[in-house]
């Protein structure tokens, strides 16, 4: 009796077997087929360019790098003595470092760094993952983004402080060029909050 | 003529066997087929994530926190913005908690789909892998629709979820959950009467409750062995008190009453899942949290249920950017404890299966 129950639910797992029989496969053959990737997809950091003039969108405030768990990013930016501007140099992305986790995106406040859907970018050489500005940029020109910037930034130049004694004091923190002592600037208008460290 | 006489030999199970899902080493000491010694050796996958989110801003610690235990990373993320948000009290807005509590629970469905495909390829069944990976790939590609990513989410943040759901998700996922219900079916007629795995399961490692509270073990494996122990119901976390679901439980504590209690919770998991989704209201999903988030000093233990038991985190903060000390608990760490406990006086093949159905995954014990 045992046995005649064993022997039916064995074939009762070979009935819903046999059920996929006629079907066809679910999975599809990668390298010819493609998986179409979801618009959120979190693939490879590239640098997005200006629609209009094809300048790069970022300014150097250094928000990704700080942003960074696992300290993928570097950026040379120093400030111009004289006009207290950032000037972007270098901004190079170790790929092998990075962990897609998307912080870099949410923290920029220029629509300048984002993460494609693109996901194949294997190299034989360790080497080959130090994506530099040039090859960011390139890599972001076809891809689409939603441009979150204010448009004329030069017009929300804030007032200058009337009462210039402790309220400059408060605005520009790290005042690490001797020269600033002097004469406080005005901080820029397209400088982002950074923490006072 | 000479006596004939038997010795002991050692051997070694892993740390790269198949059926140790991860590095798990085991010391065998066997007599014949038998195992009449079990010594673990652990720390093949130590990452000293502690140390890591210790040298992190909180924001940071969440992606560390997808690789603590990544089959339900949401959970450990979860956690750990529980934790924050104690810690700092924020108040997290009402649709948040909603779209926390249905990626929690789709992520214990789609962890406990894991488990039926690589416990019975364990064992033996192949095409049960097949099914399970089909199902939970459903689960996935909400995930990557909604965050981005389909393994390491970092989709739940201190305050509040990342970013919204996307409009085609909830259609998609009521038809996931109508898959998952429907094949669930077909999983139970796979295996559950079948007579090779009752064999290979009914009375195999068998977990007195008693022994398993001594130990430390919660989650499916102690509800298996019939405590009803459930940190969702016992201290509410989120908002899982508004929510109607049972929490299953089962007498012998074998290998197959562990497989039948984590296909109980799947069912109950997607009537929370449903219930989250008719109840989903608008509104904000991220309560303002300054990027230098920096709580206040103290401390604080948080604790969530995850597929793998109670998972705790204590954080220490001295009021900085930084947590000051991160201890994280993880259930599958007490659950290789017992294994030597119920695995002894078994024979090797058994042994894998007592340590596939008590669903250990070694980064959570190793950290």
């Amino acid at each position: 009796m045992k046995l005649l129950k064993d022997i039916k639910n064995l074939l009762i797992g070979m009935r819903i077997t046999g059920k996929h029989l006629g079907r066809h496969a679910i999975t599809i053959q990668y390298p010819e087929e493609r998986w179409e990737m979801p618009e959120r997809s979190r693939g490879i950091v590239v640098l997005l360019s200006d629609k209009e003039t094809g300048d790069l969108n970022c300014t150097g405030c250094l928000l990704c790098m700080k942003a960074c768990p696992s300290a993928a990013i570097f950026i040379d930016a120093p400030r111009d003595p004289e006009t207290k501007k950032r000037k972007l140099l270098t901004f190079t992305v170790d790929n092998a470092l990075c962990c897609f986790c998307g912080l870099c995106e949410e923290a920029c406040n220029f629509s300048a760094i984002k993460m494609a859907t693109m996901y194949e970018f294997s190299e034989p050489e360790k080497e080959g993952f130090l994506w530099d500005m040039k090859k960011l940029q390139e890599v972001g020109l076809d891809v689409d983004y939603i441009d979150t910037r204010k448009k004329k930034p030069a017009k929300k130049v804030p007032k200058p402080a009337t009462d210039s004694g402790t309220a400059t004091d408060k605005i520009v923190p790290d005042t690490l060029d001797s020269d600033a002592k002097q004469t406080p600037p005005a901080p820029e208008p397209d400088k982002p909050k950074e923490d006072g460290e | 003529m000479a006596e004939l006489r038997t010795e002991e030999f050692t051997v070694n199970m892993g740390p790269h066997h198949p059926s140790t899902h991860g590095v798990c080493r085991l010391i065998l000491t066997l007599s014949g087929e038998k195992v009449i010694k079990i010594v673990p050796v652990i720390g093949y996958l130590h990452r000293a994530l502690e140390k890591i989110c210790e040298n992190r801003t909180y924001a940071q610690c969440i992606p560390v926190m997808d690789r603590f235990e990544y089959v339900t990373a949401m959970s450990c993320e979860y956690l750990f913005s529980n934790a924050a948000e104690k810690l700092a009290e924020i108040e997290v807005p009402e649709r948040a908690e909603y779209l926390r509590v249905i990626m929690l629970e789709l992520n214990r469905i789609a962890s406990h789909l894991i488990f039926y495909g690589v416990t019975a390829m364990d064992i033996g069944a192949l095409t049960p892998f097949l099914y399970g990976l089909r199902e939970r790939e459903g689960i996935i590609d909400l995930f990557e629709m909604t965050c981005g990513q389909r393994l390491t989410y970092n989709y739940i943040r201190i305050g509040g979820v990342s970013k919204d759901i996307p409009p085609q998700f909830e259609p998609k996922c009521r038809e996931t959950i109508k898959t998952i219900r429907e094949k669930l079916n077909d999983y139970e007629g796979l295996l559950n009467e079948n007579p090779i795995w009752l064999v290979r399961n009914k009375g195999i490692g068998v977990l007195p409750a008693d022994l398993g509270i001594a130990y430390g073990v919660s989650g499916p494996v102690l509800r298996a062995s019939g405590v009803k122990y459930d940190i969702r119901k016992d201290d509410p976390y989120s908002i899982y008190d508004r929510f109607d679901f049972e929490i299953p439980t089962r007498e012998n504590g074998d290998c197959y009453d562990r497989y039948l209690l984590r296909l109980d919770e799947i069912k109950q998991s997607l009537n929370i899942v449903e219930q989250a989704l008719d109840a989903l209201p608008e509104g904000d999903i991220k309560a303002k949290v300054s990027p230098n988030f920096k709580p206040p000093a103290g401390e604080v233990y948080a604790r969530v249920e995850n597929s793998r038991g109670e998972l705790g985190v204590y954080i220490q903060s001295d009021g900085g950017k930084k947590p000051l000390r991160v201890k994280m608990r993880g259930g599958s760490f007490n659950q290789l404890q017992v294994l030597p406990e119920i695995g002894t006086d078994c024979l090797v093949a058994d042994l894998v299966a007592i340590f596939a159905s008590l669903d250990i995954i070694l980064p959570e014990v190793d950290r």
